[in-house]
């Protein structure tokens, strides 16, 4: 029988062959971008949910206290109004690309932040308040949320890192210019030069 | 109703607080995970230790929920906040499906302790009913020095607390036995495939020697994919114990004697 056979198709084959080869090499870089895009838009709400979560805890606190002690009316209210503040901030569905959007974000949130802090610390001088019972529990709850908006931010600004890099890799930055021309560096949390000093608490 | 000890440690919320805002750190080295018990710190006889892991099968046969108990020679610098839930999610404790994995931490040298809850168990150990586990049961015995005590203690607490309400302990029983969702990246096999194809349509459309002319056809191909590309290899050697992928994300509650 005849044993050679044709070259012909084994040409054809071999393209074929080499394409599929590159597509495959490549296929891990094309899906790249928009996955990371994905994990950092989830990072992103979960850190919207404890800070909800710490917004919602607010209002019991402040009562409790109000209980004990009326006279403080000034930080109460402060607190208070953060908090307001801070709840009606919009939030925009480009918040994560927008500069200025995210910076008066974070500077609500952390306006709120400082108003707890001063008024944990005025809490201190009252002993009926710190024995309270409902008091612990919201106090522990406090600790546990502001623990749980620290680990989101972080998973958040490890997400975000990764996809900025992506973009500005090589081969990501190819794949952005062909495919994905709107996918824009994402924000990140910065770190105010007044919140680094941690509030002294006297005892 | 047991008097909760006044260690309002507002202080460190407000150092929480504070936290919230400075940058990652580098994670630290883990210990292993030896065991359902890794006592690093060398808290605990050997019967003691035995007799908790028994205690920890026990309800993860019966719950499907991991609980482990590590103690801690040395924090390396971190909270114990910041270690707790890094050392989670390095061990994978817990169901991947339901986060379902619990740490009790104890860093006698810093002197601190922890109750790590994972994503699916924070609704039931909530912050406020950790906090009253750590401040009842196991803080007044790390005062008096009896470490081992106040881990029973801590233990059999959390076991209650999980296995409470018998409804949602069958519940996530059942989840366990849920075989694994395999994720298969069918572009990718396909591709593979398609390569794989052509290849093949590649090999055999070269010139056969003539001095087999004998032997008509084509060689059998036999494709071996050889052992599947698998990446969930948990290594269930050594006790047998190992994590079963489950998520942490800061819940819980510690304190300090």
């Amino acid at each position: 029988m005849m044993a050679f056979a044709r070259v012909r198709p084994g040409g054809v084959a071999r393209a074929v062959c080499v394409m599929l080869a590159g597509l495959a090499l490549a296929g891990c870089g094309i899906n790249t971008i928009p996955t990371l895009d994905e994990q950092a838009k989830a990072a992103w709400s979960q850190v919207l949910n404890q800070y909800q979560r710490r917004a919602d805890l607010i209002p019991n606190l402040v009562e409790t206290v109000k209980g004990f002690a009326e006279q403080e009316s000034k930080v109460l209210t402060e607190v208070v109004e953060a908090r307001a503040k801070a709840t009606q901030v919009q939030i925009p569905p480009d918040i994560l690309t927008d500069p200025q959007a995210f910076q008066k974000f974070q500077e609500a949130q952390n306006n709120l932040s400082g108003a707890l802090a001063r008024l944990l610390v005025v809490v201190e001088r009252y002993p009926d308040i710190k024995s309270n019972q409902n008091f612990l529990a919201l106090q522990s709850q406090l600790e546990g949320t502001e623990n749980r908006i620290a680990v989101a931010r972080r998973d958040y600004i490890t997400a975000v890192k990764d996809y900025n890099t992506e973009l500005r890799t090589i081969p990501g930055r190819w794949w952005r210019a062909l495919l994905y021309p709107d996918a824009e560096p994402m924000q990140n949390f910065s770190v105010a030069e007044e919140t680094t000093k941690v509030p002294k608490v006297e005892f | 109703m047991a008097s909760m000890v006044l260690r309002i440690p507002l202080a460190a919320l407000v150092v929480a607080i504070g936290l919230v805002l400075l940058p990652a750190s580098a994670a630290p080295t883990f210990p292993e995970l030896t065991g359902r018990v890794v006592d690093d710190a060398g808290l605990l006889s050997p019967e003691d230790a035995e007799a908790l892991i028994a205690e920890l099968k026990a309800l993860e046969d019966k719950s499907s929920d991991q609980l482990v108990v590590v103690t801690l020679p040395s924090l390396q610098g971190d909270t114990i906040e910041d270690f707790g839930y890094q050392l989670g999610r390095h061990w994978g404790i817990g169901t991947a499906k339901l986060d379902s994995g619990v740490l009790l931490i104890v860093a006698p040298n810093e002197r601190k302790v922890r109750i790590e809850v994972g994503y699916g168990l924070e609704p039931i150990l909530t912050d406020a009913l950790t906090k009253i586990i750590i401040e009842n049961a196991i803080l007044p015995r790390f005062r008096e020095g009896n470490f081992p005590g106040g881990i029973k203690d801590g233990v059999r607490d959390i076991a209650l607390a999980l296995t409470g309400d018998a409804a949602e302990v069958e519940d996530r029983a059942k989840a366990r036995h849920d075989a694994d969702d395999a994720s298969i990246d069918w572009v990718t096999v396909l591709i593979y495939l398609a390569i794989f194809l052509a290849i093949t349509y590649w090999v055999h459309s070269r010139p056969v020697d003539v001095s087999r002319a004998g032997r008509r056809g084509k060689r059998s191909s036999s494709s071996s994919w050889g052992s599947s590309s698998g990446s969930s290899g948990w290594s269930s050697g050594g006790g047998g114990f190992s994590g079963g992928g489950g998520g942490f994300g800061g819940g819980g509650s510690s304190g300090s004697w």
